[in-house]
């Protein structure tokens, strides 16, 4: 059996931490949570991991600085943003910047694979 | 008495004769030896019967006549009768020596007689003195006085008369007047007036004459004249008198030109100022119902100017809902007496249906006759109205849109609290529909993410019930409410907003908050409306944490305080007063109407909003209402820096 991809998720609301690794596993993927950028950074499996699944707003470091922050780094993750706000305006900002897909919160099980297949694809 | 009369009848007692005579007579021989004198002479004289057979030498009344000897030698010499003024100490005599002879024999001696002049004297000396006090009098005086005779040649004049008309007193010695002065006092009725004075039919009416003088120039006079008659004279004369009024002329002429310039630019100064300003004046006499309007008064009411004002009239102007000031006066009269001052405030429906706002003040005077007397002013403040009306608009428009920006906020936030667990759920529910499919199933996983469902289900009525706490009441009410709770609920929307800009909130809430009165939802706009403040101005800080405080505690006795301290931009000294105006704004997305709304509502709550620089770094804003009146404190000890109140 070929080893699992992995989906690394950060995001500082718990109940996203909690739930999305579960159905990312459920996916067949590995998932990984983390509650913030910086925590991310530090964790080591920046090479292992095959996609982002990365929160927007958050305390400190945002989505977006990550992914800035990544690209300074020449690390190449296919990023996946989800965000709550609801502002339109952000999507084609971070596609502009390289994001594979961001998606609404509350998002469906099928947007998130449909977003997962292009960001594996991509890899 | 030896009689040395000869030759005459003794029948004549001559001696008792002369002794009837109050004239004191002396006989002295030619041998200066005193003969004899009558009675007069021993009473008033002083002579004594021992005198007579003496020489005048001895006599001392005699002695003291200057020069007896050689006169009465002269008189004896010459036969003719001498006479001279002698003084005797107070008493003035006209002595009158007289050659005396008896019969046809030579001249045996002189008749002394002592006529007393000592009253005609002293009056003549008193009638000369008042001439010539009377003259020095005259000729202090400047008008020129002239007398003349009532054919009115001149007989004397003062000192001014001669000075003035530059004449002399011999040229003009009997010269008719109206031949002086190049004939300035020729006019036509001078004669006639002259002839109907002297015959007393009326005085002389004073005359106004030019004169023009060598030097002085054109001089204007007034010509009077009084007859003049001294009792027992019929002989008349004429005072004339002159009296130079040039001066007083241009004077007055000056004062009457200045007084009517000012006068008439008074005038113009108050219609101007009527004009520009749009008020109008008017009395009215209350008990004639007498009203006077000035011309801009009847610009205001766009009456024809001058039409006569009634209330009738003014009926047709004043909005059907308004009552005119008249009116008002008339009741406040009726209802107070009158004499009181007051404003009125009322409208005019002009024929074109506008209307104008019309702003009256009165005040009531009572004239000469103690009659009462309204002065009024009358305003069109019309534009001042309208304008405020429009700004009152603007500013419920503003608070409107700053509302609305607020709601707009606030639905961004709602959102993504709902969001946030509505995708947990869905999550845990595909996660949850994946393992009971699985084969075998996987129950237990399943068991986890229903529960998950359950709890992000729970989180999002939350944020529902905070909601309603937010936005479930009326907005206008007032209510006792903890400050810390609204300022939770408003940490609890704003929370992720500020955290996704990258902002770290501490909130410091006191422990020992009494409650206010207040409008929840408004002091929790406030709130969020700082905070939000507070995250835009460091937004672009990049250097030092983000650090929001937000801190609410007990000031004095009496409020509570609620400050928002960012670690931002800050501002400039010179901009703290224009921060709270509308419309002003540091942030180029802003629309600046955040700080005016937020401030108008505190002020609403009779507390205050201001601003200030921290030390270090960016700016804390703060506010503080006064807790609610049953949830003061009871001043246990007042410390005399709370008694004196803070700054």
């Amino acid at each position: 059996m070929a080893k699992r991809s992995l989906v690394s998720v950060v995001d500082d609301d718990e109940s996203v931490r909690e739930s999305l690794p579960d159905l990312l596993r459920e996916f067949g993927f590995e998932a990984k949570a983390f509650a913030s950028a910086e925590e991310f950074l530090a964790s080591g499996y920046l090479e292992q991991t095959r996609c982002l699944i990365l929160d927007i707003a958050m305390p400190g470091m945002s989505g977006q600085d990550l992914q800035e922050e990544l690209t300074r780094r020449r690390q190449k993750i296919p990023i996946v943003f989800i965000t709550a706000t609801g502002d339109e305006t952000v999507r084609p900002l971070v596609l502009e910047r390289g994001a594979v897909e961001c998606l609404f919160k509350p998002f469906s099980e099928k947007a998130l694979l449909g977003a997962l297949n292009a960001a594996l694809s991509v890899a | 008495m030896t009689t040395g009369f000869q030759g005459i009848p003794a029948a004549i007692d001559l001696i008792h004769i002369l002794d009837t005579i109050e004239v004191p007579i002396v006989f002295v021989r030619r041998d200066f030896v005193i003969a004899c004198f009558n009675k007069a002479a021993a009473d008033g004289l002083g002579l004594s019967a021992a005198d007579v057979g003496r020489t005048y030498r001895d006599v001392s009344v005699l002695a003291r006549l200057p020069r007896l000897e050689q006169q009465c030698r002269q008189v004896i010499a010459d036969g003719v009768e001498w006479r001279a003024d002698f003084r005797d100490g107070d008493r003035w005599f006209v002595v009158r020596i007289s050659p005396c002879s008896i019969g046809d024999r030579p001249i045996s001696g002189t008749v002394l007689t002592f006529t007393n002049v000592t009253a005609f004297r002293a009056s003549t000396d008193q009638a000369i003195y008042e001439r010539e006090f009377t003259k020095a009098i005259l000729n202090t005086v400047a008008d020129p006085l002239v007398v003349v005779s009532p054919d009115l040649r001149i007989q004397s004049g003062n000192r001014a008369f001669y000075t003035t008309f530059s004449v002399s007193r011999d040229e003009t010695q009997g010269v008719p007047l109206d031949e002086v002065g190049n004939g300035a006092f020729a006019f036509r009725t001078l004669r006639a007036q002259f002839e109907e004075m002297l015959a007393g039919r009326h005085a002389f009416q004073p005359v106004e004459v030019e004169h023009v003088f060598p030097r002085k120039g054109q001089r204007t006079l007034i010509l009077g004249a009084h007859p003049l008659s001294v009792p027992g004279h019929s002989q008349r004369r004429v005072l004339v008198t002159f009296q130079d009024i040039t001066a007083r002329k241009q004077a007055e002429a000056a004062k009457d030109l200045r007084s009517e310039k000012e006068l008439r630019r008074s005038e113009a100064f108050l219609t101007e100022g009527q004009r520009l300003s749009l008020t109008g004046t008017f009395s009215w006499k209350v008990a004639t119902d007498e009203i006077t309007w000035s011309e801009q008064l009847y610009r205001i009411y766009e009456f024809e100017v001058g039409m006569p004002v009634t209330l009738e009239l003014i009926r047709t102007r004043v909005h059907p809902e308004d009552v005119s000031l008249l009116e008002k006066m008339k009741m406040v009269d009726q209802a107070r007496g009158g004499s009181n001052d007051f404003e009125w405030q009322y409208r005019l429906l002009m024929p074109d249906h506008s209307i104008k706002y019309m702003h009256a003040v009165a005040h009531a005077t009572r004239d000469r006759d103690g009659q009462l007397e309204y002065i009024a002013a009358v305003q069109d403040v019309t534009v001042r109205r309208i304008s405020e009306e429009a700004l009152t608009r603007a500013r419920t428009e503003l608070a409107h849109v700053a509302r609305a920006t607020t709601l707009g906020t606030l639905t961004a936030s709602i959102a993504h609290e709902v969001n946030q667990p509505l995708s947990g759920i869905i999550t845990n529910a595909s996660t949850c529909l994946r393992m009971l499919d699985a084969d075998p199933p996987n129950v237990d996983g399943a068991r986890e993410t229903v529960r998950r469902t359950i709890r992000d289900a729970d989180r999002a009525s939350d944020v529902i019930t905070r909601l309603r706490a937010l936005f479930g009441r009326k907005s206008t009410t007032t209510e006792s409410l903890d400050l810390n709770e609204a300022t939770r609920e408003v940490i609890a929307l704003s929370l992720s907003e500020l955290q996704g800009s990258g902002v770290i909130l501490r909130a410091d809430l006191g422990d020992d908050l009494p409650l206010v009165t207040g409008d929840r939802v408004q002091l929790q706009q406030v709130i969020l409306n700082l905070l939000r403040n507070a995250a835009d101005a460091m937004s672009g800080i990049d250097d030092r944490p983000k650090q929001l405080v937000i801190r609410t505690e007990r000031v004095d006795d009496d409020g509570v305080c609620l400050s928002v301290q960012d670690a931002g931009v800050g501002f400039a000294p010179e901009d703290i007063d224009r921060m709270f105006d509308a419309f002003y704004t540091t942030k180029s997305g802003g629309m600046g109407i955040g700080l005016s709304v937020s401030r108008s509502i505190i002020e609403r709550h009779r507390g205050r909003l201001w601003a200030a620089r921290n030390d270090d770094q960016g700016a804390t804003f703060a506010f503080s209402i006064p807790c609610a009146p049953d949830t003061k404190p009871r001043p246990a000890v007042i410390e005399p820096e709370h008694a004196m109140g803070k700054p």
